[in-house]
């Protein structure tokens, strides 16, 4: 038992330190050895950010999705957990989309916000999953809590399609994407170092987004074997 | 605000927004983990009673 723990902490610690250095080299590709872009010039450094943020955010939502739909299936306690644990990086990582967004916003648009398909669609995102952690916080029962929180973590989801889409759609001020693009390959419409760094940006982004799921994670299921632990000690 | 200054704030509040994030997880951790070393001990205790 002392054994595995440790191992687990230890895994745990490289996941960090990997984290960390991908993050470091990402910043240093990003501020320093990628070309500014011909037309926004330096501005357009916060794409290094703003893409592996929202791309992070969509991943999370995608575990909520489908940990929702395992815990709405087989009502196994470690699929619900999952869930609440990437329901809440979810929404860290989609404020600090919108966040850095409007300071982007700022010096190319000449607004801090415009209501935007797209725009309103990510902020329509972030008001769910906040949605979902204030109606788990504010149900007692733990089962019910998890079924409602379940049943909207699915039907949030659907959001995710509609913000991709949004800039095809209708007529927005947000840019068509320059990577997920159906066209064309992401090399053949970025510069290689501007692909370089958001690759390695991204890849910082993912392991640092793994580390922190699995310290919430965590947090979630000791939470649990507190509570059971009270239960049982009548506390 | 020049274009490096947007730059910088960009950068400045999103990781130091994950690093208060961080600390913040490290906290509620750190809690739970020493309620639950606590809750445990009790527990192997027998006899030991509550308030």
């Amino acid at each position: 038992m002392a054994q595995s723990t440790n191992a687990l902490k230890k895994s745990k610690g490289i996941l960090g330190a990997l984290a960390l250095l991908a993050v470091a080299v990402g910043l240093w590709w990003s501020l320093l050895v990628a070309p500014p872009d011909a037309y926004q010039g330096e501005v357009q450094r916060i794409m290094y950010l703003h893409l592996p943020s929202i791309l992070t955010a969509y991943l999370s939502y995608f575990l909520v999705f489908i940990a929702s739909g395992m815990y709405l299936w087989k009502r196994e306690p470690k699929d619900d957990l999952l869930a609440h644990a990437a329901a809440e990086l979810g929404v860290l990582f989609t404020a600090l989309t919108i966040i850095e967004g409007s300071i982007w916003g700022k010096p190319t648009w000449g607004v801090w916000w415009t209501w935007d398909a797209r725009l309103t669609f990510t902020a329509v995102l972030l008001l769910i999953y906040a949605g979902y952690l204030v109606l788990r916080a504010s149900i007692d029962d733990q089962q019910r809590a998890a079924s409602a929180a379940a049943i909207l973590g699915i039907i949030g989801f659907l959001d995710i399609p509609l913000i991709h889409m949004s800039v095809y759609w209708w007529r927005t001020l947000h840019q068509p994407p320059s990577i997920l693009r159906p066209d064309k390959k992401p090399w053949e419409n970025v510069h290689p170092a501007m692909l370089t760094a958001l690759t390695i940006s991204f890849v910082g982004f993912l392991l640092l987004y793994f580390y922190l799921l699995s310290l919430r994670y965590r947090l979630g299921e000791m939470r649990q074997e507190i509570k059971a632990l009270r239960l049982e000690r009548g506390i | 605000m020049g274009p490096w200054g947007y730059v910088a704030l960009a950068y400045g509040i999103v990781w130091g927004a994950i690093v208060v994030y961080w600390f913040s997880l490290k906290r509620r951790y750190r809690d739970a983990e020493n309620e639950l070393n606590r809750l445990r001990s009790l527990e192997a205790a027998p006899g030991h009673e509550q308030n």
